[in-house]
């Protein structure tokens, strides 16, 4: 790899433009289809079709002070939102995006891509947790409180969905997991993968389980104190998160860029875009759930129904698929 | 009826008399024999407390409180009067809090305004009105409003020391302790509205709750007796932004009964027309509301889009959208003069509500997680809407039968076709639910009304473009009257007073529901989680504007 290829990694594909567009993107996207369902407009006059305005959005919440309220941490409290999108940006190298570049591989093509994947998305939230205690308010402590409580319980099933694939292919290398799948092991999979999409859910803080922001009952979660800057980066790691997610998901159960009559780049952004729509359709059509609610959901059905998916992949691997 | 007259005619008593079918107006002469009567009259059913009012009258040195009680269930209410001195030092009664707990927002309200100490009451505070009016009474006769409003600078440094003393209080007695903090939900709350609740808090597990009202307290009872009798509407119907003709039909009332005068069949229809119709936009806001409580927007989306046809129709009428000021003593006030035009818009807006309903029934009132969320939480039993005076809707919901349209029929309700709407269990969603039904009742309503004004144009007996309106006199006789209607959150009742000859209101005390809806938060919320805040504060569809006036 040479220095410019890697420039070009890290800076504009699958590094920070690429993030940054996906950003706009999915912001205005999940906006405009969010107004759709709710029977308003949306954003409107700036760019066509009011594309532009999450860009001003951005720009003007970077013209904004970053305020350090007197009793947070400041060490901690400015510190986190700049390690948190970086740590959210990590696990972009382990994912095969483009038939262009690598041969089709991952940038770091490693036999241990999905343990590589679930660990750096599973520390994020604890970054998060990190921001709320820092913040030294009440409603952002319980944010931070209810994050841990709720990445705890999200990520037993998370992990066990993730291995679905991995099992059912013996190996952890997501580019071979997303060549071996055919459209009869995506039918296998298709347990894990609900499964999956149900503890993104959680782990990104969608609804119905935005129960860490929620806005109703603490204000805005452990996002509560941070403005300007600060506030942008967060929302940035939480996008990168998001597309993060969705690649994997996508990766892991539904064959990644690969697609009908040619393989292309597009087709994995197809399959991310429609998970997206998924995800604002639930969100708008279902009201959140309460913190207790969701804990015994995901111990009490959640996590048995994953490991029961362990057990249903092992069979089909011995008898359907053939070893 | 009798029975309770046989129960007053036990004290001593000025008179005891009928008042309307449902009333039994008694005026006691000594004030200590107050509990006695009270107490007497809860063994016999009448054991919820509408509303406490007091009136001041400076030349004769008396301060008259009027006690608002009623039995529920049976519809039998008693007026209840007693002088007390005016002197600040003597000016004292029994609290009849200890009896019947739903008085006591109303006495706390009453020892802040009026200054009418309570004895016996649990915990007498000022209460409603910001510290720059702490011992200063701002309801009594002789209070000065111009000289109170020339120390501006005083007033908020006042309310702003209050505030700072508060705040250094609550740093140091209200620090963390393990788990155990206080949160302080509004005023300034993404959820709350401009009320604060403060939240003592085990972790999420709510431990205790108590309301601070006031932050939009805008003394709309001693204002309208700056206004004439027409201005008071406009006063009247900011109550709340959100149902706004109903309480101008109850203040129109008053004034009519004191006048002496009856309204044509047509304006009466007109007014149920109205104000079915403010009914049903408030009602779609806190439909959409308590979705919004579980942070799910999109069905007070589609709850305003049809709010807007219906808003619609009021503009048609008055010009306006939101403070109408439609309804004036006498009738309503403009005539029609196209009234197929108007009837068209109105069933434009019904057709609207008809079409989106299969959607809302689908998606949102039968949603597994909303029946999750609010199915058996803050369930109401009827004791506690009897012991609460939990009015209108909240009431139904627990399956009790109580509707002024149908209890103390007025306007034109008597008429037309119309049964009690309930719910059986009284939990959160059943609040929800009430709610949908009772839209769509009041477009049967509606339906009706129009039906029978066409009637009476065909048949000649209404004429739209002149039976709008009585004349009334330009001075009131002297005279005293108690006005009910069913709003939108439950029973309104005014008291108003009038002297010989006035152009303007003496007294007007508005009883509105939200008071008592909000004094019930106290044992509603604790033992539920911080979850839960929202959701049973959206599903008791408090407005701040009727809690503050």
């Amino acid at each position: 790899m040479s220095l410019w290829e890697m420039l070009f990694y890290i800076l504009v594909f699958p590094g920070l433009l690429f993030l940054l567009a996906w950003t706009f993107f999915v912001f205005y996207f999940a906006r405009k289809t969010l107004a759709y369902i709710h029977k308003r407009v949306g954003p409107h006059y700036n760019g066509p079709a009011g594309s532009l305005q999450t860009v001003w959005d951005v720009f003007k919440l970077l013209t904004k002070e970053s305020i350090t309220p007197k009793s947070a941490d400041p060490y901690l409290f400015n510190i986190i939102p700049i390690i948190t999108p970086l740590v959210a940006a990590l696990p972009v190298i382990l994912i095969p995006w483009t038939p262009l570049i690598n041969n089709g591989h991952a940038i770091l093509d490693t036999e241990y891509g999905v343990l590589g994947l679930v660990v750096l998305i599973g520390v994020e939230p604890f970054l998060l947790f990190l921001t709320g205690f820092g913040s030294h308010n009440k409603y952002s402590f319980l944010g931070g409180m209810r994050i841990l409580a709720q990445m705890i319980s999200m990520e037993a099933p998370f992990f066990l969905a993730a291995l679905s694939p991995a099992l059912l292919f013996g190996t952890m290398n997501l580019y071979e997991i997303m060549y071996s799948n055919t459209w009869l092991t995506t039918l296998i999979l298709l347990p894990g993968a609900i499964i999956f999409i149900i503890t993104m859910l959680g782990i990104l803080e969608q609804p119905p389980f935005n129960i860490p922001d929620a806005e109703q009952e603490i204000v805005y979660g452990f996002y509560t104190e941070y403005a300007g800057t600060n506030y942008t980066l967060l929302k940035f790691a939480e996008f990168t998160e998001i597309l993060v997610v969705s690649a994997a998901a996508v990766t892991l159960f539904f064959g990644g860029y690969r697609g009908v009559f040619f393989d292309s780049f597009w087709w994995l952004f197809l399959k991310i875009a429609l998970l997206a729509v998924v995800m604002v359709a639930i969100r708008a059509s279902n009201p959140r759930l309460r913190l207790d609610q969701m804990l015994k959901f995901t111990w009490s059905w959640l996590t048995p129904l994953a490991i029961l998916n362990l057990v249903w992949i092992t069979f089909a691997k011995l008898y359907i698929v053939g070893v | 009826m009798e029975k309770i007259k046989e129960i007053l005619n036990r004290f001593d008593m000025e008179y005891v008399e009928d008042y309307k079918p449902t009333w039994v107006k008694a005026k006691l002469k000594n004030k200590n024999d107050l509990l006695d009567v009270v107490k007497a009259l809860k063994e016999v059913g009448v054991a919820s407390c509408s509303t406490v009012s007091p009136t001041d009258f400076p030349e004769e040195n008396r301060m008259e409180i009027n006690y608002f009680l009623e039995d529920i269930e049976n519809k039998k209410n008693v007026w209840l009067k007693v002088d007390i001195d005016r002197d600040l030092e003597k000016c004292e009664i029994d609290s009849i809090t200890p009896v019947l707990e739903s008085a006591d927002y109303h006495e706390l309200e009453s020892y802040s305004t009026f200054g009418v100490k309570f004895k016996g009451h649990p915990n007498l505070r000022y209460f409603l009105i910001s510290a720059d009016y702490y011992g200063k009474f701002p309801f009594r006769k002789d209070f000065d409003w111009e000289e109170h409003e020339k120390q501006l600078i005083e007033n908020v440094n006042t309310i702003s020391d209050e505030f700072f003393e508060e705040y250094e209080e609550n740093e140091e007695t209200m620090g963390h302790e393990d788990s155990r903090t206080v949160l302080h939900w509004g005023p300034t709350h993404p959820a709350s509205g401009p009320i604060r609740l403060k939240v003592y808090v085990n972790g999420e597990n709510i431990e205790k709750v108590e309301p601070d009202i006031g932050y939009v307290w805008r003394a709309l009872e001693k204002l309208s007796e700056r206004k004439d009798f027409i201005g008071t509407i406009v006063a009247v119907e900011r109550i709340c932004f959100m149902d706004n003709t109903n309480p101008m039909i109850c203040y129109a009332q008053a004034v009519e009964e004191i006048a002496g005068k009856e309204i044509t069949p047509f304006a009466k229809y007109m007014r149920v027309i109205l104000g079915e119709l403010g009914r049903t936009v408030s009602h779609l806001i806190s439909m959409g509301g308590f979705f919004g409580t579980m942070g799910l927007q999109t069905f007070l989306m589609w709850c305003l889009d049809v709010r807007e046809y219906f808003l619609d129709v009021l503009e048609d009428y008055s010009g306006a959208r939101i403070a109408t000021a439609c309804i004036e003593p006498g009738g309503v006030r403009y005539p029609l003069n196209d009234y197929k035009v108007w009837f068209e818009e109105i069933n434009k807006a019904i057709e609207k509500w008809e079409s989106v309903k299969p959607d809302i029934e689908d998606i949102f009132m039968k949603n597994p997680l909303m029946v999750t969320r609010a199915k058996d939480t803050g369930v109401f039993t009827k004791e506690d809407v009897v012991d609460n005076y939990l009015a209108g809707p909240i009431a139904r919901a627990s399956n009790v039968k109580v509707d002024v349209r149908l209890d103390e029929p007025y306007a034109g309700y008597a008429d037309l076709e119309m049964d009690y709407v309930t719910c059986e269990s009284g939990d959160a969603r059943d609040r929800l639910f009430i709610i949908y039904k009772e839209i769509n009742q009041s477009i049967d309503l509606i339906k009706q009304a129009m039906k029978k004004i066409e009637e009476g144009i065909e048949a000649g007996e209404m004429d739209p473009k002149k039976d709008h309106m009585v004349k009334m006199p330009r001075r009131m006789p002297e005279g005293e009257a108690v006005s009910r209607v069913e709003w939108a959150r439950g029973e309104m009742l005014m008291h108003l007073v009038t002297m010989p000859k006035s152009t303007n209101p003496y007294r007007l005390k508005i009883k509105a529901p939200s008071v008592n809806h909000t004094r019930i938060l106290e044992k509603l919320i604790p033992g539920h989680t911080l979850s839960d805040i929202p959701l049973l504060y959206g599903s008791m569809h408090i407005c701040q504007g009727d809690l503050d006036r």
